[in-house]
């Protein structure tokens, strides 16, 4: 049996390797440079649309439309490094502010919930929810993306509680997923937190 | 000879010799995406695309690679495959992207794409070990929207996210979760083998 050299034995494999890996991280590279803006585009898109939808406004089908809506009549309070700590949201060419919007992260059942929360002027009720990523059971908690709970919580007041699909009465009650009451309390969590987040950062800078 | 080839390998892929039902692969996400058709569909034509992409190249490169690091290669391929089908969704399909979430992601740890790249595209030419990535997709695809339907009706009263059963329906919810999965592909594969044991039975 002919014996194979040292260099095709050890060195070639390891050769091999390296330029197929180089080769194949420059293809990846090269599609994601290309795409990297769209990506951002979405992903600030995504933030705009879910502002408005919390805030209660109208959404445009068109793209170019909720950017138009978000310019006109959202502006965002930023700290000192440049962090947007919420959101305040006008009828259009307007100075007084109809609604807030806070973003707000939770603990899920297998990762973070970010959530947008609107609240009117007066920071008492809820104008909304948007959820804008959450990683939960597609078809059980995964349904908290879906618009029939979304939209359960316009005009509710503090503090929720939570009753079973069909069973909400007052406006301290929202509407649970059966089968996933950790996705609905989290939500819940998300909630009841966040007008006391709001309160501080909002009446704390005026 | 090579119309031959290819429809063998299509009936293989599909019938006798079905990754899910057959070589029971790429069970993990016939557990974990089957509960809502829509994530399902893409699911597959993702899992089509990585296959049919990573058997070729895998085919490609058979004659040069070291058979000693011909796994570590096709792992690359197969994780350049399910990064370029990610970065896309997301440019061009945010919306399935965000359903999908770490799904797409998982495909690379589907048996089926490494499975058929040793048993099938080391020993084949590009083109056929192409069209039996193809072939192995669709008769994974096949398998796990039969089930996902199934699930979906009965775990949400609902096909493709629109209402089909209305309020006289209690949902399942043993469905939507993954036990459903599992007791639906039993179901599946015993039928399936219930069907091929009778043929074999009148055929001998």
């Amino acid at each position: 049996m002919k014996k194979e050299s040292i260099a095709k034995k050890r060195i070639f494999p390891v050769v091999f390797m390296l330029l197929i890996t180089l080769v194949f991280i420059s293809i990846t590279t090269v599609i994601y440079t290309f795409t990297k803006d769209t990506i951002a585009l979405n992903e600030r898109l995504r933030l705009k649309r879910a502002v408005l939808y919390a805030a209660g406004v109208q959404l445009p089908d068109d793209p170019v439309e909720i950017e138009k809506a978000f310019d006109n009549r959202v502006t965002e309070v930023k700290d000192d490094t440049g962090k947007v700590r919420y959101f305040e949201v006008r009828e259009s060419d307007s100075t007084v502010i109809e609604s807030y919007v806070v973003v707000r992260i939770g603990a899920g059942l297998w990762g973070e919930i970010t959530a947008g929360v609107g609240f009117d002027r007066d920071l008492e009720s809820f104008r909304g929810l948007e959820v804008i990523d959450q990683v939960e059971t597609p078809g059980l908690g995964g349904r908290i993306g879906e618009t029939w709970f979304k939209e359960q919580f316009r005009g509710k007041l503090l503090p929720l509680a939570t009753v079973p699909e069909g069973n909400a009465t007052t406006e301290n009650q929202f509407e649970a997923i059966t089968g996933a009451s950790y996705s609905t309390s989290a939500i819940q969590d998300i909630m009841n937190s966040s007008q006391e987040y709001a309160r501080m950062e909002i009446l704390g800078s005026q | 000879m090579a119309g031959f080839k290819i429809r063998k390998v299509f009936a293989d892929d599909l019938g006798a010799n079905n990754p899910v039902f057959a070589q029971v692969l790429g069970i993990c996400s016939t557990l974990a995406v089957t509960n809502v058709l829509k994530n399902t569909v893409v699911m597959c034509v993702g899992l089509i695309f990585v296959t049919a992409l990573s058997n070729m190249t895998v085919s490609l490169l058979r004659k040069y690679m070291p058979s000693r690091i011909r796994m570590m290669v096709e792992t690359l391929i197969i994780a350049s495959s399910v990064i370029i089908v990610d970065i896309v969704l997301k440019a061009f399909l945010p919306d399935v992207s965000r359903q999908l979430g770490p799904y797409v992601g998982l495909i690379i740890t589907n048996c089926i794409i490494m499975g058929r790249a040793e048993a099938f595209a080391l020993s084949n030419p590009p083109g056929l070990s192409f069209l039996d990535g193809i072939a192995s997709g669709i008769g994974y695809s096949y398998v796990l929207i039969a089930i996902a339907i199934v699930r979906e009706i009965m775990g949400s009263g609902s096909i493709w996210g629109y209402p089909l059963l209305g309020d006289w329906w209690t949902n399942w919810s043993i469905m939507v979760m993954a036990p459903g999965a599992f007791f639906m592909l039993a179901i599946f594969i015993w039928i399936v083998k219930g069907i091929r044991d009778k043929e074999e039975g009148e055929s001998s």
